[in-house]
């Protein structure tokens, strides 16, 4: 599903944010990007939705070549993938359904298809009956639900999730983590950037640990840090 | 027709336009004001070129014999000038003629009668095809023998057709500055209402809108801007032209202003075109720039 093969990325102020990095993520698969603030979890999220291109390096996203991707073509390739942010990005003055219909009317999508998916997603994301609320009458849970529902809309392969429980508390950031768990059983391949200790814990998935630009583990089943003898001598 | 989308699309363009009311009455007030003056500077451009063209159809070319030229002199005049490419028409009026029309042409102002003598020579009355070459032929015929003076309307052409030009840079100066004006304050405009809109766009391109569906909504809002300017433009100016025309009609009762044939419908329709492309462009170019990442 996803290939980055000696991926540098150096920002135009000169931050060197990822230093040649290689990760292969295979369809279906739930994976857990996490390391420190800054040391490049978002910037790889940023390479994969192409909101920036390699410095060097190949990015491939379900056979694109995201790296080589003309300008013109990125919109197809966010079609088939869906974004979810810690801020949620959530457009207040629209309602819950609205909000989610948007992502297909903005595309060009049939009305059809509007009443026929946005049903579909709030449904899976447990919001149907606060379809006619606006953002701000909602949880943050509530809200990431809903933006979950509209990165979900489109039928995307792959769902990038950056920070999504950043703002959440413990109880409403498990029931994200479970809807994220739901959607990649459905065989949606899931990659979240966190710092989420706990949740990395609790759901022991593969986990990609990035320091300094780079990846330093790659685990199965791992945890946020790189064993529990360390998190102990870390906290202790 | 996918009626669902239309609506989604106008509630869109809507929700804009009624966002920056303050805003948005400057964009359409400058564009009035644009359009106010090309649509003067037109009218009054049309009723100038109809009057030039009134006044060089009425040229002729009086050329007076000299009071010695024989009836054979005259007949070999008039071949050589009628033969000229340049010339339509050659009428030779005897003095006679001469006499009896400008009596008509006074009307029973000046008594006529009190001249014991007829003072005016035979001439030729020449007609050209082409205005323009009035003055080169009339110098041409100066010199052909048996011909005494030459007289045409050349300086009151000439000065009509000088004023009109000046008028028309000065105007053309005028409606481009205030083109540039309501240019700018629409681009700015709209600058306010994508700004206004930045996080929605964000969003767009975050889901997968392609930036021409993104710019869609500001495109129109700026073309409503020109659009709503020019028709308050239009409403001025027909005001203008049924409460002025009548009067400036009076005041000038020797132009026929009235016969001047300018299609009001299509001077109106390109008017309007006029400040919807103005407003068009002008929100283009401002999204544009934010698009551009």
């Amino acid at each position: 599903m996803i290939s980055l093969r000696g991926v540098t990325l150096v920002y135009p102020n000169g931050v060197r944010a990822l230093d040649r990095i290689d990760l292969e993520i295979e369809k279906g698969t739930f994976v857990f990007l996490v390391g420190h603030s800054g040391t490049g979890k978002s910037s790889v999220l940023r390479l994969l939705y192409r909101e920036v291109k390699p410095t060097a390096g190949t990015v491939v996203v379900d056979g694109i070549r995201v790296d080589r991707l003309r300008k013109s073509r990125v919109p197809a390739l966010r079609r088939h993938l869906g974004v979810v942010f810690q801020d949620f990005k959530l457009l207040n003055e629209k309602t819950v359904w609205e909000n989610v219909a948007f992502a297909l009317q903005v595309t060009g999508a049939h009305t059809r298809d509007v009443m026929r998916q946005v049903p579909r997603v709030l449904d899976l994301v447990g919001l149907s009956h606060k379809s006619r609320m606006y953002p701000n009458e909602l949880s943050g849970g509530e809200q990431q639900r809903t933006a979950i529902a509209r990165a979900l809309v489109n039928n995307p392969k792959l769902l990038l999730c950056d920070e999504p429980s950043g703002n959440l508390d413990p109880t409403n950031t498990t029931e994200i983590m479970e809807l994220l768990l739901r959607i990649n059983l459905k065989g949606t391949t899931v990659v979240v950037a966190t710092h989420n200790q706990a949740v990395v814990d609790r759901m022991r998935r593969r986990v990609v640990r990035l320091d300094d630009g780079r990846i330093v583990t790659d685990e199965e089943r791992g945890y946020y840090f790189l064993g529990l003898g360390q998190t102990q001598v870390l906290s202790g | 027709m996918d009626w669902g989308k239309l609506k989604f699309f106008l509630g869109e363009v809507g929700r804009n336009f009624t966002r920056n009311a303050g805003m948005q009455a400057t964009a359409i007030g400058t564009v009035t004001v644009t359009i106010i003056l090309l649509g003067a500077f037109l009218y009054v451009r049309g009723l100038m070129m109809h009057l030039s063209t009134e006044v060089f159809n009425q040229i002729e070319i009086s050329v007076y014999l000299s009071e010695s030229a024989t009836p054979v002199q005259t007949a070999a005049l008039r071949t050589t000038i009628a033969r000229d490419r340049r010339v339509r028409s050659v009428q030779f009026v005897p003095k006679k003629e001469g006499l009896k029309e400008l009596r008509r042409r006074m009307g029973g102002q000046v008594d006529t009668s009190l001249l014991t003598q007829n003072p005016l020579p035979d001439k030729l009355r020449v007609r050209v095809r082409t205005p323009e070459d009035v003055s080169r032929v009339a110098a041409h015929i100066a010199k052909l023998p048996g011909v005494s003076t030459i007289n045409y309307g050349q300086d009151v052409v000439a000065r009509l057709m000088q004023l009109s030009s000046v008028l028309g840079k000065i105007g053309i100066a005028i409606i481009a500055t205030f083109v540039v004006i309501a240019s700018i304050i629409i681009s700015n405009t709209i600058r306010l209402t994508v700004f206004a809109r930045r996080r929605e766009i964000g969003i767009m391109q975050l889901v997968g809108a392609t930036n021409a569906y993104i710019r869609l909504p500001f495109i129109c809002e700026g073309f409503l801007d020109g659009l709503c300017g020019a028709l308050l433009a239009l409403a001025l100016l027909a005001i203008a032209k049924v409460e002025l025309m009548p009067k400036l009609s009076a005041a000038l009762p020797f132009v026929r202003l009235g016969a001047a044939s300018i299609d009001v419908w299509q001077l109106a329709l390109e008017l309007l075109l006029v400040g919807g492309a103005v407003g068009a462009l002008a929100s283009w170019v401002s999204v544009g720039r934010y698009l551009r990442v």
